[in-house]
């Protein structure tokens, strides 16, 4: 198989980045896999592609290299084909349309994968005819924004198949929009084994990791751990990363008397050195589009208490198995489910090995395989049908693209 | 995905997609303080026995103060280096390259670093010098080593700041006899824009554990605009005996023995894997009126991890 990836910037850091990388190394082991990055930046990537991967660009903004296309014309005026209700719009020009649709048109992969909705977008309305077209939502449908979901409305059916990294978003998919013949699957991102023995559960720490941002909930976390320390005193939080609440954060810490209990740690790179410290991992979000840092965890033995909220968690955890799910908000729930692990060494040990277990579902071999099955079932559907789906596809995308009353009138034609 | 998670520009795990980067050492601490650095590297010459880790201190002019540690195969295209806890690295920074052959040595970058056995170090007894090491990425992306080397060490443990005073817990190690060290032992404030200007308070010991009580008035009565910087210092009651117990003394290489005598120790906290405490461990500013104005007073650890009280203006 001919795979190709088609991303925003393959030379810069962040989770899809990362996780794209892991899914086409894994990939180029049995197939030709391309990572295909809108931009170009700097001059190596971040993430090394593997030998066996072939990582090439379309628009060169290295202000030092020869090819800088930056003070082209065309750079600076607006996008036509990438959407503008899309959130990377304004990096988006008539270059980048230029090149993306050459790029599509000339492509002679059997698999072209998007990796955002913008570039799903392009690849719905340019890629060839006969090219397996897959659209990634490493987002969630919910959260976005009216309007781009107007427009994924209008184009996705285009699509072969569109991948969510849980099933509840898959779900919301199939439920909101209208998707006739377009797969719809949950492929969840994967994470590699970490190059460091797993945490031995001995350790009296409690670990949690993530931006610090109001949507992570960390003042819930310590007013959670406020109730942890009353009762055990001898352990303590690690909260790392950073982010615009750290002043905030450190105040409440400070307020709670918890500046001997709970440390505001920074960011940290890897952090598989720095689970491995604790003995369980905590989540307080209130959203998680998948829960990377849940996986992170398990992956390094810790068992993770974490809010069941949408859309990751309650698809990675196993309660009371490998971890617990509390309500969303519940600060006694939260410390509550902390001091059961705390307080049962047993348990805690137990759960922390059936989180390693469990989560070797998220190897990059697991999840490449599932693309792998997936993009093999499309290709063989190919053929008439691809193309009788596709032109199904697009007069659905006149309809929606012209006439888009939102959800209640899209019900409705599902009814009649 | 969408949690961008709590990581930095420069990824190393194994076998994550690695950076293009240079040769990176993953390092292990054993509990007792010592390293192992372990690099994917091939000797061109495995009878090279110059073959080195080099650890340069910081600040030195080139070779001036300069630990090799040889390169043994461990695996294959690995080799391996040890630092054991029983060479005590003189206090400071070190930067980490590789020597092989003739060539350059070259500068390493850190790969994975497991700490955990620092975490919560409790240094079993012995009377040589407390040595203590971390490695940390400096925020050029490179391998360095910070050491720190002390006896007797007077580890700082839980601080409470409430009501004008700073309760401090601390315990003290790599003395002989920590009962008779700590009977009648002060905590000694010094006023750093003017070390004569001292306060002291005495210390309540239960073997080698030591509470303080220190009423920030005493040392916000000195104040006079500003910022001042009081040095916390942990002194024996007979201040007969000369010495200090710190970096200076203990790189000149005295003898133990000598140094356990020391009669006063700069309260730190080293025992652990947090390389830089400033920015973690945060203690709450208490507010508090002087002859001369309101001023915050602010527990913190300098630079090299040891305690002192910041008295500024509010």
């Amino acid at each position: 198989m001919h795979i190709s990836f088609l991303i925003h910037n393959a030379y810069g850091i962040g989770g899809t980045i990362r996780t794209t990388y892991n899914t086409a190394r894994t990939l180029a082991e049995q197939h030709d896999v391309e990572i295909v990055s809108v931009f170009r930046h700097r001059d190596e990537p971040v993430f090394d592609p593997g030998s066996k991967v072939t990582l090439r660009h379309l628009v060169d903004i290295r202000k030092n290299s020869p090819d800088y296309e930056g003070d082209d014309p065309r750079y600076t005026k607006p996008a036509r084909v990438f959407p503008y209700t899309e959130g990377r719009y304004k990096q988006y020009s008539e270059l980048t349309d230029l090149r993306v649709a050459e790029h599509l048109a000339g492509l002679e992969t059997d698999v072209v994968v998007g990796t955002r909705p913008g570039l799903n977008c392009h690849i719905a309305r340019e890629a060839r005819r006969g090219i397996v077209r897959v659209g990634q939502e490493h987002l969630t449908l919910s959260t976005h924004s009216k309007g781009l979901k107007k427009t994924l409305r209008g184009l996705y059916p285009r699509l072969d198949a569109v991948t969510t990294v849980t099933e509840a978003d898959a779900n919301t998919y199939r439920r909101q929009m209208r998707l006739p013949g377009v797969r719809v699957e949950a492929v969840p991102n994967s994470i590699p084994e970490p190059g460091i023995s797993p945490a031995d559960g001995t350790g009296k720490w409690v670990v949690a990791a993530g931006r610090l941002a109001p949507v992570k909930r960390y003042d819930l976390l310590a007013k959670a751990f406020a109730k942890v320390v009353a009762q055990r005193p001898d352990w303590r939080l690690r909260i790392y990363g950073g982010g615009a609440e750290r002043d905030k954060l450190r105040a409440l810490i400070h307020r709670l008397g918890l500046y001997n209990h709970v440390y505001l740690m920074g960011p940290a790179n890897p952090l598989d050195p720095e689970w491995v410290k604790g003995s369980i991992a905590a989540v307080t979000s209130s959203l998680e589009s998948f829960g990377m840092t849940i996986v992170e965890a398990m992956r390094c033995g810790l068992p993770v208490v974490s809010t069941d909220c949408p859309h990751g968690p309650g698809e990675i955890i196993e309660d009371g198995v490998d971890g617990r799910l509390v309500p969303v908000g519940d600060v006694n729930a939260i410390a509550g489910a902390l001091l059961d692990l705390i307080n049962n060494d047993e348990l805690r040990q137990r759960m922390g090995g059936a989180a390693l277990a469990n989560s070797a579902r998220f190897a990059p071999s697991q999840v490449a395989g599932r693309y792998e099955a997936l993009f093999s079932d499309l290709m063989s559907r190919g053929g008439l049908r691809g193309s009788l789906h596709r032109t199904r596809g697009a007069l659905l995308s006149g309809v929606y693209a012209t006439k888009d009353v939102g959800r209640q009138a899209f019900r409705k034609v599902r009814a009649a | 995905m969408t949690t961008p998670s709590a990581q930095l520009p420069t990824p190393a795990s194994r076998p994550e997609p690695e950076a293009s980067a240079p040769l990176r050492a993953d390092s292990v601490a054993d509990s007792a303080g010592g390293l192992t650095f372990d690099i994917d590297l091939t000797l061109p010459d495995p009878a090279d026995w110059n073959a080195a880790l080099v650890l340069r201190l910081r600040g030195d002019a080139e070779g001036a103060d300069e630990v090799r540690l040889p390169l043994s195969p461990a695996g294959e295209r690995r080799v391996r280096a040890v630092l054991p806890s029983t060479v005590a690295l003189p206090e400071g920074r070190w930067d980490v390259y590789v020597a092989v052959g003739d060539e350059r040595p070259q500068r390493l970058a850190p790969g994975l670093n497991d700490l955990r056995s620092l975490v919560d170090r409790r240094p079993g007894p012995s009377l040589s010098p407390l040595a203590v090491c971390i490695p940390y990425t400096t925020k050029h992306g490179n391998l360095s080593l910070r050491s720190w080397l002390r006896a007797p060490h007077a580890e700082a443990g839980e601080l409470r700041v409430a009501d004008g005073t700073l309760t401090g817990r601390g315990r003290l190690y790599r003395v002989e006899r920590p009962v008779a060290w700590l009977t009648g032992a002060v905590v000694r404030a010094r006023l750093r824009r003017d070390p004569s200007v001292e306060h002291e308070v005495p210390v309540t010991a239960d073997y080698a554990d030591f509470d303080f009580w220190l009423a920030y008035a005493d040392l916000a009565a000195h104040w006079d605009g500003g910022q001042d910087v009081w040095d916390l210092w942990l002194a024996r009651a007979d201040g007969a005996e000369e010495g200090e117990g710190h970096a200076a003394e203990a790189a000149a290489g005295t003898a133990p023995a000598d140094r356990s005598s020391a009669t006063r120790v700069r309260i730190a906290r080293i025992l652990d894997d947090v390389v830089d405490k400033k920015p973690v461990f945060a203690y709450p500013a208490l507010s508090l009126g002087t002859d001369r104005g309101t001023v915050r007073v602010t527990p913190y650890y300098t630079a090299d991890n040891d305690l002192s009280v910041r008295v500024e203006g509010a």
